[in-house]
């Protein structure tokens, strides 16, 4: 019964119980594995049945055989206990390491010990709007927001002739030289012609996105002054509100814009669908099909007021809530707003100064602060465990290609941005996809299909109910994509969002959510009907509730 | 449990630590989330009943791995008598500790240390006894392994804990347990608090944490702690004048070295607790409704019944158990959430602050801020009472103490049992919400289970009304008739021995209504493990078919702490509903079974059946995992237990109709649909609304006449004795057809072959003169309406030719000779006859005649759309002995 030292590894000792039986006396002997796991009371009836033991002794055997473990258990302990402090005695310094690590534990988990926290300009500004948005201010917050956005989006259509009307005089200058080219002109003037015109352009251009920072940064510090008064206001009963804001009308139509923006709505297809997923206990979700552009989401309506609005209402009371709307954005590997989309964005996300969150380049480049950080952390863990591990040259290799893009992203990683100022999205996640998107045999394994599942994931842990993705993981239409190329591929992304939308109970429990799946405005009506009836086919589609009761 | 007396409950809230993300389990499956280990683990700490331990009550998962547990609670404890900053005398520090030790002890013997032990865990009740709180929190969590904060707290952290470190991995990828802490580091948290006391300060106050850890450490060196101790808090004076015990205590608590360190029994037999002991008895835990010995046996009653009812008034819900007001709590408006929030206990930050910025492929997140409200908060939180009271202050004091009375209607009604009765016209849910209500009903059926197996008779009676779901585990194993000492017979089956079915058992359990928090904790399957052995080996006939798994479910998510229990309500049920269903070879039992089924439906619901027969989609493809498993493979548990609620008072032939009901809830989407789309449709059924099930199946069973459901292949008859006597007998949907003498007129056994060639039920002729009530007056007159309420109407049809019919018929049967019945087409040919017959459609038809038509003849009525059409086993023969047939008047 030598104890094993260190560990309180499992080790096997003999329980030794000795009784009579008329003249006979006997001796029961069981091994025993320490720490013992069963429960004594199963451990006794499998003695007293194997043994085929006589009943009169059961209840002294019973007791015996408590007795010997916990006995033996409190010696384990015990030895435990006694090895460890003689470590502590042994080893020099080790009692200052072990204060510190139960100091750091202490401070960062426990509320008693933590270092104070500083309070941040965030969290109570975002109490005190989520307050004032759910009061009867919320109007008056509305109309102001709204004001704002009118001033902003007059500066932005200035801004759009002035530029229209640069590049009309520059095309004009253009084309008199181009006249010119070969008689008086060379080339190389013509060259310096074209400099100096997309010089000024830059000029012009960097002297409006100023000029609007500029604006947009007054807005959000008049408005976040403005909804901290009025907090304060609304706290004291006396005051009532003074100063209604009354909605200005904004002073430019765009009869073409609208127009078109009419045409395009009535281009927009929808089907909503409700499902039940689960075995047994179900958890009933909203999915819905449509035929828009991905930014539709984001954009204001600018020719529809009323609608606006209530858009408006609806995104900023459920900005601090417990609902959120999110969209799913596909990028390439770089972060930041130069082009296709992401340009795109950017532009919309300046059509509205936000008053919560700082503005969409700033993210950006937090953003790409945390990418460098955490390739930093990954590979320095990876050096870590290759340390540990027996070196191997390929995986070094590996690693080294990763090593030369550090700030860039690769397929299947994605940021996430937050907004206010969208029409119906509070987060948008910028999913990184490759050219793998464009090919026909995408399987689920992909990385991007593997980014929305940690989408949903996210999704999960923090709330957000609705979620839009396009469901082609494409934003526009090309050559390659055939309607079997897009069946395929829809199917695809139906079956892993089940999946996933099936595996999101098990992580939250069962909420219920509403998923959007956008296929782009080029795809043919005809299309976008076998798409929604493939959909009722991969999720079951509940029946309809019939309220006439039979008989 | 005990009663509340005028102890307060208290919630306190934690997280369990996140997972790691992205990592199975060595099955392959997804890892169990920490809080559900928790919660799994929590369950035992229910059991854990003790006069010196604040009683756990419930836990309860929020949002993003929190917890929230209830407990009894107190406000006063030894903080606040610390506050007071007075040294305490000798002999309350020596009660004190004995306290503490008594509790220790009790924790100990369970395998428990309590490691969170510190002056604010130690609560004092209005008698100023000790009652240790949160002595469970280090078991849920593993020994801390669950959650990222430390447990206990850095002043009274024994050394031997600070040494042995925080064992907690800093990053998940070594998974190394942390070593658990013995009952001994309690002893010496004791001695610290117990110092305190003398003292009347607290110690290290001035230190910041890592400087007590390392000073704690270091008293090893010493030779004296207690003086070192004493100097380095200036009160040296103060241990010098301490009494002689109290001194001895704190010196064998204070032991530096574990080994040498008593335990708590140790200290508890100590001579310095020579006074103390004799003035506490000990505890013995009070028996429950199964135990082998006497429940009454230390029941004593005062000389004078009187004094018993002497205070007039006392707080009526304060006797109720912890549990049961807990429970009236929630229903009335409680909400744990709500009550921490006001507190400020949970303080949680908009999510759109604390998304993370970037996500790796993996799913690794990064740029998240760390939140600070997901920080441990110990603080209790008492929850207020006065909502409930408020509510229940109307509810006379009668209604605590019900008379027990068998015969009801002498009692006098008050005005709230007229409201109750009322009540009970609700639909289900509604009444399960009703506070009042599940008052009434719980106390009622407590005092009834406790006068169990005496009062059998009242509790099925009242649970015909409903099940409150409280004791719903309690109330179906007295349904099930479930007696004797149960957890003997349990323990005394081998449960560890492998067995080649383990494999099986293994596959299936993290199958089995995973959805349930408690069901798919690892505590959860280890428990269902036990279970399920324990039927396999007590049954060597049987053998274990999937979905026996799903049939323990029930039993086992209310019987959770008390697996004997579940284990004899599985053993009672699957004889009484499924006997012979386990059979090694079970074919010929199942395909008995579904094929009365698909006689059943044909009974019930021709058009269906037709469409169904028409497209061959058959029983065998979709029912069998409904009847294996009485419906818990198909529906969610809180469906299944409405549905057993009824289904445990009818008789084995009740699942039937339930199959009968499903099936016509879907009616519309079956008749529309063909084959294929049929399969999709079972293989994932769609929501049924069970309240609507259940009433279906209650009306169906009732238009069934009893013999239509016999099987051959049936639990025969075993305890006649037992369903003669007594009232049971008298309610008709309990009894089973094979419970009933035998007599020549009943049923006989067919071959399956031939009970698969038949479209309708056979019905025994016993049934059709019972149901014709041919022994008396006329049969159409149904003066008695009360007590055949239930009992259809029917119609007998004699198909033989008018010759024999004009010899003997039995009376009011119509004749519709078989020959001439139909055309061609398989229309009935019109006539006087068939007039009366499509007349009496909707109600039971009969076809009486020559064995070898009247099949025929009954297929026929089906596929025309005739419901309930039923055969006379045996044919007009078995009638003839009876002297029942009459010939027609002559002046007709």
């Amino acid at each position: 019964m030598k104890p094993a030292k260190g560990k309180l590894c499992s080790m096997e000792r003999k329980f030794v119980y000795e009784f009579q039986a008329g003249s006979r006396c006997l001796e029961l002997t069981v091994p025993l594995l320490f720490p013992v796991r069963e429960n004594p009371d199963h451990l006794h009836g499998r003695l007293v049945l194997l043994h085929n033991l006589p009943c009169f002794i059961e209840e002294d055997l019973k007791r015996a055989l408590k007795q010997f473990i916990q006995e033996e258990t409190i010696k384990d302990y015990d030895m435990e206990a006694d090895s460890a402090l003689e470590a502590v005695k042994c080893t020099e310094g080790s009692s200052e390491k072990l204060a510190q690590a139960w100091t750091e534990a202490y401070t960062k988990t426990t509320l008693e010990y933590a270092r104070p926290e500083e309070s941040s300009w965030d969290e109570d500004f975002a109490d005190v709007y989520h307050d004032l948005i759910h009061s009867p201010a919320s109007e008056t917050l509305l109309n102001l927001e709204h004001n704002y956005f009118v001033s902003i989006s007059e500066l932005i259509s200035e801004r759009d002739v002035e530029l229209k009307k640069l590049r009309e005089r520059q095309a004009a200058e253009m084309n008199k030289v181009m006249q010119e080219l070969g008689k008086t002109l060379t080339d190389q003037d013509i060259n310096l012609v074209a400099a100096q015109h997309f010089e000024s352009q830059q000029v012009l251009e960097n002297k409006w996105a100023n000029e609007l920072k500029q604006v947009t940064t007054i807005q959000k510090q008049e408005y976040q002054e403005w909804v901290i008064k009025l907090h304060q206001d609304l706290k004291n009963p006396n005051i009532t509100l003074s100063d209604e804001i009354i909605v200005q009308p904004s002073q430019l139509r765009e009869p073409v814009d609208a127009r078109g923006r009419i045409y395009e709505e009535q281009q927009q297809l929808e089907e909503s669908f409700t499902i039940h997923l689960g075995a047994q206990l179900k958890t009933m979700h909203n999915l819905r099909l449509l035929r828009a552009d991905m930014l539709d989401f984001c954009k204001h309506q600018r020719n529809r007021h009323s609608g606006m609005k209530l858009h408006r209402l609806q995104t900023a009371l459920s900005l601090y809530s417990s609902s959120l709307c999110g969209l799913v954005l596909l990028v390439d590997n770089r972060i930041n707003s130069y082009s296709g989309i992401k340009r795109d964005f950017a532009t919309v996300c300046q059509e509205c100064a936000d008053f919560h969150f700082p503005q969409l380049q700033e993210q950006l480049e937090v953003v790409q602060q945390v990418v460098l950080y955490a390739r930093a952390q990954s590979s320095r863990k990876w050096k870590l465990q290759q340390e540990s591990v027996s070196r191997n040259e390929e995986e070094e290799e590996k690693s080294k290609n990763s090593d030369l893009n550090q700030s860039n992203m690769l397929p299947g990683e994605f940021y996430i941005t937050r907004h206010s100022n969208l029409s119906e999205i509070h987060v948008v996640f910028h999913l990184c996809v490759d050219d793998n998107v464009r090919s026909g045999n995408m399987t689920a394994r992909d990385p991007a299909i593997m980014g929305l599942r940690n989408i949903l994931k996210v999704c999960c842990t923090h709330d957000i109910t609705t979620i839009t993705l396009p469901l082609l993981l494409v934003h526009a239409m090309s050559e390659e994509m055939t309607i079997p190329w897009c069946l395929k591929r829809a199917e695809l992304v139906f079956k892993c969002v089940k999946g996933f939308m099936m595996e999101m109970a098990s992580w939250d429990g069962g909420v219920s959510r509403t998923v959007q799946f956008l296929v782009p405005q080029c795809i043919s009506e005809e299309m976008f009907y076998q798409l929604s009836n493939m959909l009722p086919q991969i999720f079951r589609v509940s029946s309809t509730l019939t309220l006439t009761s039979k008989r | 449990m005990f009663p509340l007396k005028d102890a307060e409950m208290g919630a306190f809230t934690f997280f369990a630590s996140a997972l790691p993300h992205d990592v199975c389990g060595s099955n392959g499956l997804p890892l169990t989330p920490n809080s559900i280990k928790i919660l799994g683990r929590f369950q035992f700490l229910k059991t854990m009943t003790h006069p010196r331990l604040c009683q756990y009550i419930d836990i309860s998962r929020g949002k993003h791995e929190r917890l929230v547990v209830v407990a009894e609670h107190y406000e006063k404890n030894l903080e606040t008598l610390l506050r007071e900053q007075k040294p305490i005398s000798g002999l309350k520090i020596l009660q004190i500790a004995y306290e503490v030790l008594q509790g220790l002890e009790y924790m100990n013997k369970h395998g428990m240390a309590h490691r969170a032990l510190a002056p604010h865990n130690i609560c004092m009740d209005r008698e100023g006894h000790v009652k240790l709180a949160k002595f469970g929190l280090y078991h849920m969590t593993a020994h801390g392994l669950d959650v990222d904060f430390p447990i206990g707290y850095p002043s009274y952290l024994a050394p031997e804990v600070i040494a042995q470190g925080i064992g907690k991995p800093s990053d998940h990828t070594q998974s190394e347990k942390p070593v658990p802490s013995g009952p001994k580091s309690d002893v010496w948290s004791l001695g610290i608090i117990l110092f305190e006391l003398c003292v009347g300060r607290k110690l290290f106050q001035s230190l910041d944490i890592s400087e007590r850890l390392k000073l704690i450490l270091t008293l090893g060196y010493v030779d004296d702690i207690m003086t070192v101790l004493a100097e380095e808090h200036g009160c040296l004076d103060i241990i010098k004048d301490l009494p002689e015990n109290a001194l001895t205590l704190l010196m064998k608590c204070l032991t530096f070295q574990p080994s040498k360190r008593p335990t708590a029994a140790e200290l508890l037999c100590a001579s310095l607790f020579s006074e103390m002991s004799p003035l506490y008895s000990p505890f013995c835990k009070p028996r429950s409704l199964f135990s082998p010995s006497l429940r009454c046996a230390d029941l004593t009653l005062p000389e004078d019944i009187n004094l018993l009812c002497k205070d007039e008034d006392t707080d009526y819900l304060a006797e109720r158990s912890v549990e049961e007001v807990y429970y009236l709590w929630c229903l009335a408006g409680g909400d744990l959430e709500k009550e921490l929030i006001n507190k400020e206990i949970i303080r949680s930050k908009p999510p759109v602050c604390t998304l993370p910025n970037f996500l790796f492929e993996d799913g690794e997140s990064f740029g998240q801020r760390r939140d600070r409200s997901s920080l441990f908060d110990d603080t209790t939180v008492t929850l207020s009472l006065c909502q409930l009271r408020n509510r229940l202050k109307d509810v006379p004091g009668e209604a605590f103490y019900p008379l027990l009375e068998d015969d009801q209607s002498n009692l006098p009604h008050s005005g709230s049992a007229n409201e109750l009765s009322a009540a009970a016209t609700l639909p289900l849910i509604i009444r399960e919400r009703d506070t009042e209500y599940q008052l009434n009903r719980i106390i009622l059926f407590d005092r009834l289970l406790k006068a169990y197996p005496y009062k059998k008779n009242q509790i099925w009676k009242e649970a015909r009304v409903d099940v409150p779901p409280l004791v719903r585990g309690m109330a179906w194993a007295a349904l099930l008739g479930v007696e004797g000492a149960i957890q003997d017979r349990y323990d005394a089956i081998d449960k560890d021995t492998p067995i080649p079915t383990d494999r099986q058992i293994e596959v299936d359990i993290p199958r089995c209504h995973q959805y349930d928090e408690l069901l798919s904790s690892p505590e959860g399957h280890a428990k269902f493990r036990c279970v399920l052995k324990a039927w396999v080996v007590s049954h060597p006939d049987l053998v274990y078919w999937q979905g026996l798994d799903s049939l323990c479910a029930p039993f086992l998510y209310l019987n959770f702490n008390n697996e004997a229990l579940a284990y004899a309500c599985m053993s009672a049920f699957i004889p009484k509903y499924l006997y012979n269903f386990f059979l090694k070879d079970n074919s010929h039992v199942i395909q008995e079974y579904l094929t009365v089924f698909s006689q059943m439906i044909a009974f019930h619901d021709p058009e269906l059946s037709n469409h169904l027969n028409e497209i061959g989609f058959i029983p065998d493809l979709y029912a069998i995992p409904w009847f294996l498993t009485m419906f818990t493979h198909v529906f969610p548990l809180h469906k299944i237990f409405h549905l057993w609620d009824t289904l445990l008072l009818g008789n084995s032939s009740f699942p039937f109709c339930i199959g009968v009901a499903i099936l016509q809830q879907l009616r519309d989407r079956l008749l529309a649909n063909g084959f294929n789309e049929c399969i999709l449709l079972f293989s994932d059924l769609p929501e049924i609304d069970i309240e609507r099930c259940v009433h279906e199946s209650i009306n169906l069973f009732c238009w069934t006449p009893k013999s239509a459901t016999y099987r051959q292949h049936a639990q025969l008859s075993k305890h006649t004795t037992e369903s003669n006597g007594g009232s049971r007998a008298a309610s008709h949907i309990s009894s089973d057809y094979q419970d009933l003498p035998k007599t020549d007129l009943a049923r006989e056994p067919i071959r399956l072959i031939d009970l698969k060639s038949e479209v309708s039920p056979r019905i025994s002729a016993e049934d059709l003169i019972d149901l014709c009530e041919l022994t008396g007056s006329g049969h159409y007159k149904t003066p008695t309406k009360k007590t055949k309420s239930s009992k259809p109407k029917l119609l007998v049809v004699d198909i033989r030719n008018s010759e024999d019919f004009n010899r003997g018929h039995i009376p009011g049967s119509i004749n519709i000779p078989f020959a001439s019945a139909f055309t061609a087409e398989g229309d009935l040919v019109q006539g006087t006859a068939t007039a009366t017959l499509q007349s009496f459609k909707g109600r039971v038809i009969v076809i009486v005649g020559h064995m070898h038509h009247i099949a025929e003849f009954a297929a026929h009525l089906v596929k025309v759309g005739y419901p309930r059409v039923c055969i006379l086993d045996g044919g007009i023969n078995k009638m003839k002995p009876t002297g029942l047939l009459t010939v027609l008047s002559p002046q007709i």
